[in-house]
């Protein structure tokens, strides 16, 4: 039967709960710059320590971080699934993983003794297993999906798998079981957490958010109906193979490409169809994220043909690259329109504008130094003193993050203390 | 023709004479803006009034609800006509930075606001009135002016 709360905005969770996972992601991402301060061009060395610790700032930091946040958010909005006592939820989720992020993190660079590790993968697998899981939950028990909630339930599916073979890595690190299937696993987890999990809930985002911000066309349903299961399902059947016929991997990232191709062209050609000529630098971070993700599939599948380390580190440049993108286009809207709307909707007269929140300009500011730092990054594979130019931008950058999210929380703060209120009569 | 669609049809109407006021207002032709906006408010009006005072009685009395989702439409299109009144002030003193920021505003609102009356309400709508009195409400509904 009909979810009424599923249509009630009131049962958005408080706005402090999306700001603090905002927040802490902001901070990884000063982390990551921090880390790259360090390490240099070392990152560019798949096999090294740095490159696993900056990816995994990077995905447990900061993209864990601002996904878990925006779903807290979207989920009660746009899929119609209501989180009760949201706060003790994100309590449960958000502390452990921090900490057990950070504790997998000193155990990749400081050669651990395995309790380390073993408390870090307690910390991170029940935190997030908690989280998706409460999800998964509510997801399977709706009424009515649309192509956005559908494609959240894979994602999230991704991740409890990724997690899980993650653990199993972690333990195996440690010393608690024999390496014999290390490397099927590992691959396995890395293309569930990039392909299945990230790329999966960008996509089933943007299936509502593309629409619902630029007022476009919707999705063509052949593409919102089956990519993100498809994805899910090539992952899964593929991670099992993997195990017996290793030589796949090369067929699997071709389809991943193509499919993810297939995603990025058809959203640029919304973005281009939309009803509000009005260009904004969300628009624009959108576009990069479309093209970088459009570039690092090519470069996914040229790959197979010329294996240089060049080539592997501007695909993993671009994924990452896809993703930031996506999450600042969508910090942009959500941080000003959730202060401007928790505000408006408890009588608020004086609530402030969205621009009195974060102001476009800054938005656009963020945008030059965001595509300056893709640039470096890129050029820095050849000139290594470059990625001291992009560890810096990309310390200011999610320093400035960092920043606005504060400054949202104390606009907030003032207005509920100062701001006369009126009856809305709901 | 069905409730779902006729409704559908005017949804993207509003959106269209907004994004014409938004595009006309970044460029500074006010006169232009206003034009269109006077139009967005007058066709988003005349909807919500159709809704009001035929479609979600017909809801209601089906259903026999009149506190589950109803309610919270009704609610947001009173935020929207708060939106309406302060995007005319920002009109009328010129405002540009006051009248887009306000815009943004009205365009998340109304989107969210849309999509679920036309993934969910709408669905309901078509699924549970009978289509005698489904065909009787789409009529009432043509006839409401503002």
């Amino acid at each position: 039967m009909f979810s009424q709360q599923g249509l009630s905005l009131e049962q958005a969770p408080p706005i402090f709960v999306v700001l603090r996972f905002f927040f802490a992601g902001s901070l990884f991402g000063v982390m990551a710059g921090i880390a790259l301060l360090f390490y240099r061009e070392e990152i560019f060395d798949p096999s090294s320590v740095a490159a696993v610790t900056f990816t995994h700032i990077l995905t447990l930091g900061v993209m864990l971080s601002f996904m878990f946040g925006a779903l807290f958010q979207m989920l009660p909005v746009i899929a119609g699934v209501v989180l009760s006592t949201p706060v003790q939820k994100a309590n449960f989720v958000q502390y452990p993983m921090i900490v057990g992020t950070l504790m997998l993190l000193w155990a990749f660079n400081f050669d651990a003794q395995s309790w380390i590790y073993a408390v870090a993968a307690l910390l991170l697998g029940l935190s997030i297993l908690y989280a998706s899981g409460i999800m998964l939950q509510a997801l399977i028990k709706l009424p009515n999906h649309s192509a956005s909630s559908k494609g959240m339930t894979a994602a999230l599916a991704a991740l409890s798998i990724a997690v899980l073979l993650a653990l199993y890595l972690v333990l195996i690190r440690g010393g608690y079981l024999d390496g014999s299937h290390y490397l099927a696993a590992k691959e396995a987890h890395y293309s569930l957490a990039l392909f299945g999990w990230i790329g999966v809930l960008i996509i089933s985002i943007s299936f509502q958010v593309i629409e619902m911000f630029y007022v476009t066309p919707p999705y063509p349903p052949a593409a919102s109906r089956t990519l993100a299961f498809v994805i899910l399902g090539l992952l899964v059947l593929f991670g099992i193979l993997a195990f017996v016929y290793p030589q796949l991997r090369p067929l699997k990232e071709s389809l991943m490409a193509l499919l993810l191709i297939v995603y990025a062209l058809i959203t640029l050609r919304r973005l281009s169809q939309r009803k509000r000529p009005i260009t904004d630098a969300t628009v624009w971070f959108w576009r990069i994220g479309m093209g970088s993700l459009v570039l690092s599939m090519l470069m996914l599948v040229a790959r197979q043909f010329v294996s240089t380390e060049w080539i592997v580190g501007t695909s993993a440049i671009f994924y990452a690259a896809f993703a930031l993108s996506v999450v600042f286009a969508m910090f942009y809207k959500i941080v000003p329109f959730l202060t401007w709307f928790h505000l408006n909707s408890q009588g608020y007269f004086a609530a402030p504008m969205m621009h009195e929140v974060i102001h476009p300009k800054i938005a656009k500011r963020h945008l030059w130094i965001h595509l300056a730092t893709l640039v470096c990054l890129l050029l820095s594979q050849a000139f290594a003193p470059l990625t001291l130019v992009a560890a810096l931008l990309m310390i200011f950058s999610f320093g400035q993050m960092s920043y606005l999210i504060l400054h949202a929380r104390r606009v907030y703060i003032k207005t509920q203390k100062e701001g006369e209120r009126f009856d809305m009569g709901a | 023709m069905t409730i779902s669609s006729y409704m559908k049809n005017q949804h993207r109407e509003c959106d269209t004479h907004f994004a014409k006021s938004e595009e006309e207002a970044a460029k500074s032709n006010w006169e232009a803006a206003i034009a269109a906006f006077e139009t967005f408010a007058d066709v988003t009006l005349t909807h919500f009034k159709r809704e009001e005072e035929e479609l979600f009685p017909t809801f209601e009395e089906i259903t026999g609800n009149a506190m589950g989702p109803t309610r919270v439409m009704r609610f947001e299109h009173e935020q929207v006509k708060g939106l309406i009144g302060k995007m005319a002030h920002a009109l009328d003193d010129q405002d540009k930075d006051a009248y887009l920021s306000l815009s943004e505003s009205m365009m998340i609102l109304l989107q969210q606001h849309n999509m679920k009356e036309e993934q969910m309400l709408y669905a309901m709508c078509e699924n549970l009135i009978p289509p005698e009195l489904k065909e009787k409400t789409l009529e009432a509904m043509k006839q409401i002016v503002l």
